[in-house]
């Protein structure tokens, strides 16, 4: 009977009922989308890290893959002793370069993205259309869309692509013409970036860096239940001149740098909670404070003040629930209009994802959200229960 | 008075009760003494202000006097816990108010099985024991109404109802006409009649002198006393 | 630029480099001792004298790079790397009145191998980063905006509920409806100036806690929170808008309800 007039109190009002829950479903939305961003970066990070199974990434010593221009040296014998491994599926070494490509009926350069890489391992790439690189293939080349459209290139079509130019000959110093196999997406180029890849060799030979068998990083597939703390310190002791980095240590330093969302999510997030624990409690304060009469009538006809309590907390609760439902669909819509402006960071992967709905998470900021309207009830329900029989009904007979 | 033979079901001993009005401190009843016995028909009449009301209010154990003490069934009400002194109003006292003071959010038959819910009466049993009270009060085809789409006379009648839920030893009612036009007064009073006749013990505190004439007893009252009883 | 950095006890006549204060801490360096700096990890690198320790510039794009950095001259640099005459990038300062664009294309014209680009350029493109942080935090305030709306709004309606009975007594003795709405939003108007000027208030000292806590994460001292009095205007102003519209609505509702009503007998 008390929840039912819980529940049937915020039809008294049905415009404040409906505004107060229009409150709570915006704090709500702001809730879950603050969930979703705290640790959707991170888990959208170890997903794209892991999208091809390499488990870690290995880079000049010092450096963050691709944060620098520094390059592994030697990096055939850093693969064959890795492979040589029991615990390594698959080593592939990646090099990443600036060079150039001359675009067909112009014939004017564009600055390009080059990948080399091995095509066997399909480590960077997803084809769209067209065929992957044959393995040695040393005339071929793989444009990702951005790129194929500076090129107005198509499969099948002949391309050139410069390697360094030289300023004071005014003259391209590496220079191929290379047949287009297929139409990729790059796996990890930020969105619009005009990327190229090749095998390694000729890449280390378009960037000038043959002699020295150099790559930016080298990508470690080890059997899933290697991939632990363990083989990581084994394979830091044998490769000290490089830096091991694991799926784990690689989100960490990520989310060091993106520290700020993690805090703004903390925050918006508390910001949300107080806000809803606001309205809840000044709704049913003042709507406790209007039928005090009538919560005194029902404790002189015997309503023990258990069942005053739990009737006000019941009409808390149903404005959150009520509230969090609407909340939800609101939060879903607006954390993916709020990631269409965070993914459009220069630099980041297109695959990328700030908001990520988890399961776990999710669940907490519900509980968190049905304790809050509790507790935001509390107060009001202990005054509502606490009200004196005697003085209210002489004060509502006046 | 009390007939002497019969043990009183209601005794208020020497009640006094006083309140902290501003500064000032004011006397509300100033040492009265009331029995009321089974199945008697009690009428508690005066001017306003003159403590009728607050004398009802410590017989139904809503207030605690200032001193004095009150016996509801030889149970002395001021050694009762407030749970304790809550189950009692529940079960063994029923009230009815000069506004009604039904809940607006539920309907007649809702609001009579309020009291019985509380008292962890089944469902079954409140809702049948609840129609058979609106059917006692006439108002069986009034059951799915919210107390606002009642009248007057039809929400005093639920709340009579309401107040036999938990079949209780003593109903107490504080000026029950108070808000009723002539006609629909008259029926309360058919009512409490009817109520008296079928053995209940009624207390009213009233200014309706056709109530205090149904009275078998009448207990006038002057400025926080008891003039003659 | 990667360069390996090994602090040693040595003193010599060296050549100089400043060293970036956070990075000096992380290596106790002080002004006067020697350091060695190498390209890569395996090569001997060379002996460089500590002559100046600096606060980098207030840039909020080197945040959160967390590049530790040092200051040398060019040809010490160059070879440092072993690589003479090749640079990253050169500044070009032009005679007053010509134009960055104009000269710009010029240089394109002949340039083989580099191009030239207007500091106004990019700096637009490094900026990139803030303009997507602030269209988040654009998108966010709209989203608070509205909460703010709902929530004033509620709050204005149970204000001007809970003077219903004032309101029916104010009819029953002949007040005007005009006089008690007049008096209902001029109460709305103040709670919600009130409100916002207490809402400043809090903004500032939370600011005030952000720019500490940051500068002090970050070791700077970019300024993160900023209150300006346009901000201070923007608010006070929506507040009062928001304020006196849900306080109007509200008011409406009461002066239009019957006294009766009002009253509760209705």
């Amino acid at each position: 009977m008390s929840g039912l007039g819980g529940a049937r109190n915020l039809l008294r009002h049905p415009l404040r009922t409906a505004l107060s829950v229009a409150g709570i479903a915006v704090a709500a939305a702001m809730l879950l989308d603050m969930v979703m961003l705290s640790g959707g970066i991170e888990r959208s990070f170890e997903r794209l890290l892991l999208a091809r199974g390499f488990q870690y990434r290995l880079s000049p010593r010092g450096t963050l893959p691709f944060d620098t221009e520094a390059t592994i040296p030697n990096v055939s014998a850093v693969v064959t002793m890795l492979r040589r491994d029991p615990a390594v599926m698959a080593v592939t070494p990646v090099l990443g370069a600036a060079i150039f490509g001359r675009r067909r009926g112009d014939d004017s350069l564009v600055t390009l993205f080059g990948y080399g890489f091995d095509p066997s391992t399909h480590a960077l790439d997803e084809m769209l259309r067209g065929r992957e690189l044959a393995e040695g293939d040393s005339t071929g080349i793989l444009l990702g869309a951005p790129a194929a459209s500076l090129l107005r290139a198509e499969p099948c079509d002949t391309v050139t692509i410069v390697g360094r130019l030289d300023p004071e000959a005014a003259a391209p110093a590496v220079e191929r013409r290379l047949v287009v196999r297929g139409i990729v997406r790059w796996i990890y180029d930020y969105r619009g970036q005009p990327s190229v890849g090749t095998t390694l060799p000729l890449m280390q030979r378009l960037a000038q860096v043959a002699s020295e068998d150099r790559a930016s990083l080298a990508l470690v597939k080890v059997r899933d239940e290697l991939a632990t703390p363990a083989t990581t310190a084994r394979l830091r002791r044998e490769l000290p001149g490089i830096e091991v980095n694991g799926v784990a240590d690689l989100v960490r330093h990520f989310r060091e740098r993106l520290v700020y969302f993690r805090q703004l999510a903390l925050i918006l997030g508390s910001v949300s909670l107080i806000v809803t624990v606001l309205l809840v409690t000044t709704l049913l304060t003042i709507g406790v404070n209007e039928r005090l009469g009538e919560i005194a009538t029902m404790r002189a006809i015997g309503v023990s003040r258990a069942s005053v309590l739990r009737e006000v907390m019941i009409e808390g609760l149903v404005l959150v629930v009520i509230g969090g439902g609407l909340g939800t669909a609101l939060g879903l819509v607006t954390a993916r209009y709020l990631d269409a402006i965070l993914t459009s960071f220069p630099g980041l992967p297109a695959a990328f994802s700030f908001f990520v709905p988890r399961p776990r998470p999710l669940a907490l900021a519900g509980m968190a959200l049905l304790v809050t309207g509790a507790l935001a009830g509390l107060w009001p329900a202990w005054l509502a229960s606490r009200a004196p029989i005697a003085e209210t009904l002489r004060a509502e007979a006046t | 008075m009390s007939d002497g033979i019969r043990a009183p079901v209601l005794d208020g001993r020497n009640l006094r009760k006083s309140y902290h009005l501003a500064e000032q401190t004011v006397q509300a009843l100033r040492g009265v003494s009331l029995s009321v016995a089974p199945g008697e028909y009690v009428a508690i009449v005066g001017p306003s202000g003159c403590g009728k009301s607050t004398l009802l209010q410590l017989l139904g154990g809503i207030d605690a006097p200032t001193g004095g003490t009150v016996s509801v069934l030889g149970t002395e009400l001021g050694q009762l816990s407030d749970r304790e002194l809550t189950h009692l109003r529940l079960t063994r006292l029923g009230f009815v108010f000069q506004r009604f003071h039904l809940l607006p959010v539920l309907t007649a038959l809702e609001n009579i099985e309020l009291p019985m819910a509380e008292a962890g009466v089944a469902r079954a049993e409140r809702r049948e024991r609840a129609r058979a009270l609106l059917d006692y009060v006439g108002l069986a085809d009034r059951a799915a109404h919210r107390a606002t789409q009642l009248s007057g006379g039809e929400m005093q009648r639920v709340a009579v109802a309401r107040a036999l839920a938990n079949r209780p030893a003593i109903i107490l009612a504080d000026e029950p006409t108070g808000e009723l036009d002539a006609a629909t007064g008259r029926e309360l009073l058919a009512l409490f009649r009817r109520l008296n006749a079928d053995g209940a013990t009624l207390v009213v505190v009233t200014h309706d002198e056709r109530l205090a004439a149904e009275a078998g007893r009448v207990v006038p009252m002057l400025d926080g006393m008891i003039t003659c009883s | 630029m990667l360069l390996s950095l090994a602090p040693t006890p040595v003193r010599a006549q060296r050549p100089g480099v400043a060293v970036e204060r956070r990075l000096a801490e992380r290596l106790g360096l002080r002004v006067g001792d020697t350091m060695r700096l190498a390209s890569s990890p395996d090569s001997a690198g060379r002996l460089f004298s500590v002559a100046a320790i600096y606060d980098p510039p207030r840039d909020p794009a080197a945040l959160l790079k967390r590049e530790l950095r040092l200051r040398m001259h060019l040809p010490d640099l160059a070879a440092l790397l072993g690589a003479p005459d090749r640079i990253d990038r050169a500044g070009v300062a032009l005679r007053p009145g010509v134009s960055a664009e104009t000269a710009a294309a010029r240089i394109n014209l002949s340039a083989f191998g580099y191009r030239a680009a207007p500091s106004r350029e990019i700096a637009a493109e490094s900026s990139q980063t803030f303009a997507v942080v602030s269209r988040f935090h654009r998108a966010i305030a709209v989203i608070t905006v509205v909460a703010s709306a709902v929530f004033l709004l509620c709050i204005m309606l149970l204000k001007v509920e809970e003077r219903r009975r004032d309101a029916a007594v104010m009819r029953f003795i002949g007040v005007r409806r005009r006089t008690i709405f007049g008096a209902l939003l001029l109460e709305a108007a103040a709670i919600a100036i009130v409100g916002a000027l207490l809402g400043i208030a809090i903004a500032w000292a939370a600011g005030a806690l952000t720019n500490l806590y940051y500068q002090h994460y970050f070791a700077t001292q970019v300024v993160f929170s900023l209150i300006t009095p346009r901000i201070v205007l923007f608010g006070v102003a929506l507040s009062l808008v928001l304020g006196v519209g849900a306080g109007a609505l509200a008011a409406l509702r009461l002066v239009r309800t019957r006294p009766a009503v009002l009253w509760g007998r209705g």
